[in-house]
């Protein structure tokens, strides 16, 4: 029982994790029908800019004496920097290419990541970074024996805030609805004077900065960070929003949520070397039955 | 005027046929093959940068007698064997003549193949697997340590000095992570220690959230983690954070600065076989860490056994050339150095002997903690 809690905690944190950065693939991919390959870098870019505030600070001696301070500034510079990152990314390697075949665009999404990646390795270099705090030792506590570290503590709520907000955000405002519409019918949109590409930017930004805010967290939480740390995470958030329904907000969430606990409990109560083999089978599985994933919406004809 | 005339011909004559024995530039080129790309880019970049250094060195020195050119041809093997057998195939095609590398002992085995058939002389400053030089290869070295004298030392400390009654080993998998995990369990049969839980991670995880919580339940007095350095830093932060109050024990390719930076208090305790370095008052290894520490900051766990594989081969074609593989082959297997990391002396095999320490982490440092040849501590 004890054991089982205990993978129930481990499994949340990282369902969390893998749930921010896939709502990022799946308003993307909700809005343009494009899967952003290069979002996982865009994740490890927000892991970096964190550890380089960090680090700075606690250089300058400010993040001992207000390490609450120097954290809310990881989050917001490393949110700053990928809102920018995305306005570019989007620019550059996707507004070029709205109108061209969905294979050129989904190339340049691949070419993106791979850019992204090694201009990392080349501006950062091959080593692991450290984060300069270890928030493992700032406390934990336990819950009919299962260890709760504050850390997952905090990255489950920021993650849950994170995500009401987006959710309050798409449904309660106008630019959300602006967002909807277009994803609904990008010229019907157009026509009732919704300027598309401005939406399609600031999707890519809403989607970069929660990915920034999970980068940060998952240094946070894992002590370090390198460069290629955004490949994998990346391909289970990309499988989440495929399994909880691309396009869907909710399956996303749900999506992360389930690749996490299956990825956690494959490795506690199965084989741990294939836990990633079990995450894909539930993929397939529930793409088996349900093409369109758990939430995901019917296929209408304007889609296809 | 005429004599002159003659005399001048005669020398430019003499001049056209000495020219080319003078001015043909001839380039020494040296390969090595390390993960230059990827999770282990790490360690492979201490390599490549331990070779750098060696080559440096010689060349203030004025160079390899014979040549008046070293060129050197660092490729990735990226710890796959596939990207390592282009890579070994590339270098064969370069006419290098011999080869530093490669670090994971899957790319190394199937790289030497190739090599050895290629009669290019492959040294390796990492890969610790018996089967290296098991195969009878005329032209595998090994400058660093063996995994079977590795486990030797393991099993001894937990029996002898330690005196645990049960482990639970994790490996990657890969032949060098997965061999040595085997030949721990080997060797500590009949010293009473119960083997509790035998896992498997995959290379490049990084939550191992899931694989602790079981390791925790079989409450074990020792993890030992057979891994590389990136899996093994995370492993002992998550490890502590779940709680669990095992005793670590991980070995060489943990023993990098990156485990104490990124591990930071996680690390404090942990206990690690390395091939412990000789004192720095040996002039050989105050050369290497002055000229390594100069232009690359601290030394990594394999650069110092990079630049001794580096400097075994550039000594051997020093005293017979490189034109004949077999006789370099000869002369490197000869070899008796004082180098960086040990004094190097090869056997029948090509090994160079072990000597594995066993190491613990204290105030964030390594420290050396316990001699397996005396039993005794420091």
């Amino acid at each position: 029982m004890e054991t089982f809690l205990q993978q129930m905690v481990n499994g949340l944190t990282l369902g969390a994790v893998y749930a921010l950065i896939a709502l990022g693939y799946t308003m993307v991919y909700g809005i343009i029908q494009l899967i952003n390959f290069a979002h996982g870098e865009i994740f490890a870019a927000g892991g970096y800019i964190g550890v380089i505030t960090l680090s700075f600070l606690q250089s300058r001696g400010v993040l001992e004496a207000h390490p609450t301070l120097g954290l809310v500034l990881a989050f917001a510079l490393a949110m700053v920097y990928c809102a920018f990152l995305a306005v570019a990314l989007e620019r550059m390697a996707y507004r070029p290419l709205r109108d061209a075949s969905r294979l050129s665009l989904l190339l340049s999404a691949l070419g993106m990541s791979i850019f992204f990646s090694n201009g990392m390795m080349l501006c950062q270099g091959v080593y692991d970074k450290a984060y300069p705090i270890q928030l493992y030792s700032t406390g934990q506590f336990t819950v009919g024996g299962a260890v709760v570290s504050y850390i997952q503590v905090y990255i489950f709520v920021g993650a849950l805030i994170l995500m009401i907000g987006l959710n309050l955000f798409v449904n309660r405002t106008r630019l959300g609805k602006a967002m909807r519409a277009t994803a609904q019918d990008k010229v019907m949109s157009a026509l009732l004077g919704i300027n598309a590409n401005r939406t399609i930017t600031i999707t890519f930004v809403i989607g970069s900065v929660l990915a920034a805010a999970a980068g940060v967290m998952v240094g946070l939480y894992y002590g370090s960070v390198r460069f290629d740390m955004g490949f994998i995470p990346g391909i289970k958030a990309f499988a989440a929003a495929v399994l909880g329904g691309i396009g869907n907000l909710t399956g996303a969430v749900l999506g992360g949520m389930i690749i996490g606990m299956v990825e956690v409990f494959a490795a506690g109560y199965l084989a741990s070397e294939y836990k990633d083999v079990f995450a894909f089978i539930i993929l397939i599985l529930v793409l088996y039955f349900r093409p369109t994933g758990i939430m995901g919406e019917q296929v209408d004809d304007t889609r296809v | 005027m005429k004599t002159i005339h003659r005399t001048l011909t005669a020398l430019l004559a003499a001049a056209l046929v000495v020219a080319p024995g003078l001015s043909a530039a001839k380039t020494l080129k040296i390969g090595s093959l390390s993960p230059l790309t990827g999770p282990y880019a790490a360690d492979g970049n201490d390599i490549r940068h331990g070779v750098e250094t060696a080559i440096a060195l010689w060349e203030a020195k004025g160079g390899v007698p014979g040549y008046d050119k070293i060129e050197y041809y660092p490729q990735d093997s990226a710890c796959d064997g596939k990207q390592a057998v282009s890579a070994a195939n590339k270098l064969a095609n370069l006419g290098v003549i011999g080869v530093v590398g490669a670090y994971c002992s899957s790319a190394t085995i199937p790289a030497s193949d190739v090599l050895n058939e290629a009669r290019v002389p492959v040294l390796t400053p990492a890969s610790t697997n018996e089967k290296v030089t098991e195969r009878g290869f005329k032209y595998m070295f090994r400058v660093c340590g063996r995994d079977d004298d590795q486990a030797k030392v393991v099993a001894k400390f937990l029996s002898q000095q330690l005196k645990v009654k049960s482990i639970a080993l994790v490996d990657d998998k890969t032949t060098y992570t997965a061999g040595l995990a085997k030949n721990i369990k080997k060797f500590l049969k009949g010293t009473g220690i119960k083997v509790v839980a035998h896992e498997h991670v995959n290379q490049g995880d990084k939550d191992f959230s899931g694989v602790l919580t079981k390791i925790k339940a079989t409450r074990p007095d020792v993890l030992y983690m057979s891994l590389y350095n990136p899996e093994g830093n995370l492993m002992a932060i998550q490890a502590r954070r779940l709680g669990l109050k095992a005793v670590l024990m991980t070995e060489d390719a943990v023993y990098h600065p990156n485990y104490l930076k990124i591990a930071k208090k996680a690390a404090e305790g942990t206990f690690l076989t390395y091939g412990q370095p000789p004192s720095e008052d040996i002039p050989e290894v105050a050369a290497f860490i002055n000229a390594y520490s100069a232009k690359y900051g601290q030394p990594g766990s394999y650069s110092a056994y990079a630049y001794d594989a580096a400097n075994v081969l550039l000594s051997a074609v020093a005293k017979v050339g490189a034109d004949d593989p077999a006789k370099l082959a000869e002369a490197i297997r000869a070899t008796r150095m004082q180098g960086a990391s040990k004094f190097i002396q090869f056997d029948g095999k090509g090994d160079s002997g072990s000597t594995y320490k066993v190491m613990v982490v204290r105030d964030g440092k390594f420290v050396p903690y316990w001699d397996p040849d005396t039993g005794k501590l420091y």
